[in-house]
C-alpha cells in the first residue's frame, strides 16, 4: 500500500467511516478514541453554557452526533463546531433557546482572538452629508436574530443564578457580539436594531437606515431613534469609522 | 503528493544555536503566575496554534510573557508527514507569530494530522519507509523555507506499527535530519510509551541518532489504557520516565529540558518541583559524564 492510500484508509478508520481492517485494531482504537474524545471536549469547552443548559448527558449525545457528521478541516481546533448551533436547531425545532445559546457560546469564543481595532468615540461622528454616510464596524461584530430568551438564560448561567424558563419572544429580537479591548461583549437587540445592523453591515447608508427606522417608528421619530441607535453603537465600541458612500 | 515538489531540498541557511536551560509548557491556569512574577524557569514553551490568532487576549498574553521569558513555539498542526502539501497559509500565520515572539525555535512533530483537507487534530503515525521519508522531508523543506529557519521535530507516541516499515524510528529521524537540516525534540515519555507499546527497549532508542541535533527534551506523564500506554500528558512524570531520562541525560549533555503537562494541570509549584528534579538529574548526569 502506498503512503497516499495508507493515509486515506487510516483517516477513514480514525473517523469511523471505515473498518480498521488494514491496521492493528487495538492501536486504531486508541487513535479513534483520541479523535472523538478531543472533538467532544472541544465542543464542551466552546459551548459551556449550552452544556449546562442541556445537561452533560444530553449535550454529549448531541456532540457525538455532530462529530459523526462533521469531520474537522481547519488547522485550528477552535474553528470546530461552527455548524453545531444549526444541528441543534434541527434537533430541537420547538426549543430555539438551545441553538441560540450555542450560537452565543460560539460567537463569544470566536471574537476572543479576533482582529484588534480601535473603535471611534462620539467626537468622530462628524460628516458633511449624513445621508450618504456608511458605517464601518470593528471586525469582531456579528449578530443573530433570536426567537427565545436565550440571552437572559446565558447571563443567568454565567452568573450561576437560577436561569429563567425558556420562553419564545413575542417579537423576535436579537443579540450582537463584539470585542471591546480584550473582552468579548454581547447585548440584546430589539427587532428594529437587528434590521438596522443587518442593513448597516451590508453597506447601507445612514439615509437608508433612517428610511427603515421611519417604517418601524413613523417619520416623526426617525431622528430620535437614529440618534439612540448611533449613541448605542458608538458607546458600545462597535464603530471603526464613518465612510462617505 | 509533496514528494518531488522541490528539485532539491533547501537546507536552512543558519544553524540553530543550542540553548541550555529548564522550562515549562505554559498553560492557561498559569498565565497570570508567569506574567505577574518572574518564575524560576529559563524558558517557556507555548502551543503555537493558541497564539496564531488575529488579535485579542492571546496576543496580549504572549507579548507580556515574552517580556519576561524566552519562548519556544511548539505546534501540533503542521501536518508535515501528510501526502497533502503543507498548508502555506498556516505557515504564514506561524511566521507572523515568530516575528512577534522571536522564539528560541519552532517545533512540531514527526507525524501527520490529516489528508485531503481532513484534520484529525491528533498526531498520527508514519510508516518508516523511504516513501514516507521523502514526503516528510519535502514538507519539512518547504516549511523551513517559508519560516526561514530550521525546524525542531519531535518523536510522537505511537499505538500501532506498520508492516511496511523498513527502518527504526531513530534511523528514520537520523535520515530526516540529514536530508533537511532539521533538529530534534526528544520526548522521553513518548519514547517510553512507544517502546513499551511495541515491545521494544527504550534504552536502545538513542542508538544511531545524531545526538548533536537534539535541541530540546520533553518530560511528561502517561496513563495505562485498556491495551497499551496512552500519551495523555495528564500526570506527573512517572518513575520509569525519570529513570530513562537519567540514563539519557549523560549522553545528551546540556540540552533545553522541560516538563510538559497538557491536562489535569496542577498548581504551578508542583510543576516547578518536577522541573527541579530534572535539573538535579541533568546536573548529576553531566557531572558523571565529565
Amino acid at each position: 500500500m502506498n503512503l497516499d492510500e495508507l493515509q486515506r484508509r487510516f483517516a477513514a478508520s480514525v473517523c469511523g467511516t471505515r473498518e480498521p481492517g488494514d491496521f492493528d485494531t487495538r492501536g486504531m482504537r486508541v487513535y479513534a478514541n483520541n479523535y472523538r474524545g478531543q472533538l467532544v471536549t472541544t465542543l464542551r469547552d466552546i459551548h459551556a453554557k449550552t452544556r449546562l443548559w442541556l445537561g452533560d448527558e444530553t449535550f454529549d449525545i448531541q456532540a457525538e452526533r455532530y462529530v459523526d457528521a462533521h469531520a474537522p478541516s481547519s488547522w485550528t481546533i477552535d474553528a470546530y463546531g461552527h455548524a453545531f448551533p444549526d444541528m441543534l436547531e434541527a434537533a430541537y425545532p420547538k426549543d430555539p433557546d438551545v441553538s441560540e445559546l450555542a450560537w452565543l457560546d460560539g460567537a463569544l469564543h470566536q471574537v476572543f482572538g479576533g482582529a484588534d481595532a480601535q473603535a471611534i468615540d462620539a467626537t468622530a461622528l462628524v460628516a458633511d452629508d449624513w445621508e450618504r454616510i456608511e458605517f464601518v464596524f470593528v471586525p469582531s461584530v456579528r449578530f443573530r436574530r433570536m426567537r427565545s430568551n436565550a440571552v437572559a438564560i446565558w447571563k443567568a448561567l454565567a452568573e450561576e443564578t437560577m436561569p429563567p424558563a425558556s420562553v419564545e419572544l413575542k417579537a423576535m429580537g436579537g443579540v450582537r457580539v463584539w470585542r471591546r479591548g480584550l473582552s468579548p461583549q454581547f447585548a440584546s437587540m430589539e427587532a428594529h436594531e437587528c434590521d438596522c445592523l443587518d442593513l448597516a453591515l451590508t453597506g447601507a447608508t445612514f439615509g437608508e437606515i433612517c428610511q427603515l427606522l421611519g417604517r418601524w417608528h413613523g417619520p416623526g421619530s426617525v431622528a430620535a431613534e437614529a440618534g439612540t441607535l448611533l449613541r448605542a453603537w458608538v458607546g458600545d465600541g462597535l464603530l471603526l469609522r464613518l465612510r462617505q458612500g | 503528493m509533496a514528494t518531488g515538489l522541490l528539485p532539491e531540498y533547501v537546507m536552512p541557511s543558519q544553524s540553530l544555536p543550542a540553548f541550555h536551560g529548564f522550562g515549562l509548557g505554559l498553560r492557561v491556569p498559569h498565565y497570570a503566575d508567569f506574567i505577574a512574577t518572574q518564575q524560576p524557569v529559563d524558558f517557556v514553551e507555548v502551543i503555537s496554534e493558541n497564539f496564531m490568532v488575529d488579535g485579542g487576549r492571546p496576543l496580549d498574553i504572549i507579548d507580556r510573557v515574552r517580556e519576561r521569558y524566552r519562548v519556544a513555539l511548539h505546534g501540533v498542526s503542521m501536518n508535515l508527514g501528510s501526502v497533502d502539501e503543507v498548508d502555506i497559509d498556516y505557515l504564514r500565520r506561524l511566521r507572523a507569530l515568530a516575528r512577534r515572539v522571536d522564539p528560541l525555535w519552532i517545533s512540531d512533530h514527526v507525524s501527520w494530522t490529516g489528508v485531503d483537507g481532513f484534520n484529525s487534530h491528533d498526531l498520527l503515525p508514519l510508516p518508516y519507509t523511504e516513501e514516507a521519508l521523502d514526503t516528510l522531508a519535502a514538507n519539512v523543506a518547504i516549511a523551513q523555507d517559508v519560516l526561514g529557519r530550521a525546524l525542531v521535530l519531535e518523536n510522537p507516541s505511537t499505538y500501532l506499527a506498520f508492516a511496511d516499515s523498513m527502518m527504526t524510528e531513530a534511523a528514520f529521524l537520523s535520515a530526516l535530519c540529514e536530508r533537511t537540516g532539521c533538529y530534534l525534540l526528544l520526548d522521553v515519555n513518548n519514547i517510553y510509551v512507544s517502546a513499551t507499546n511495541h515491545g521494544l527497549s527504550p534504552d536502545d532508542w538513542l542508538d544511531g541518532l545524531p545526538l548533536e541535533r537534539v535541541r530540546q527534551v520533553h518530560l511528561a506523564g502517561h496513563s495505562q489504557g485498556r491495551d497499551m500506554l496512552i500519551d495523555t500528558h495528564d500526570a506527573p512524570v512517572p518513575d520509569p520516565v525519570w529513570q530513562l531520562y537519567a540514563r539519557f541525560a549523560s549522553r545528551l549533555g546540556h540540552v533545553a529540558t522541560m516538563i510538559e503537562r497538557d491536562d489535569h494541570i496542577p498548581p504551578l509549584g508542583e510543576l516547578l518541583a518536577e522541573l527541579q528534579r530534572a535539573r538535579e538529574i541533568a546536573t548529576s548526569a553531566t557531572r558523571r559524564a565529565a
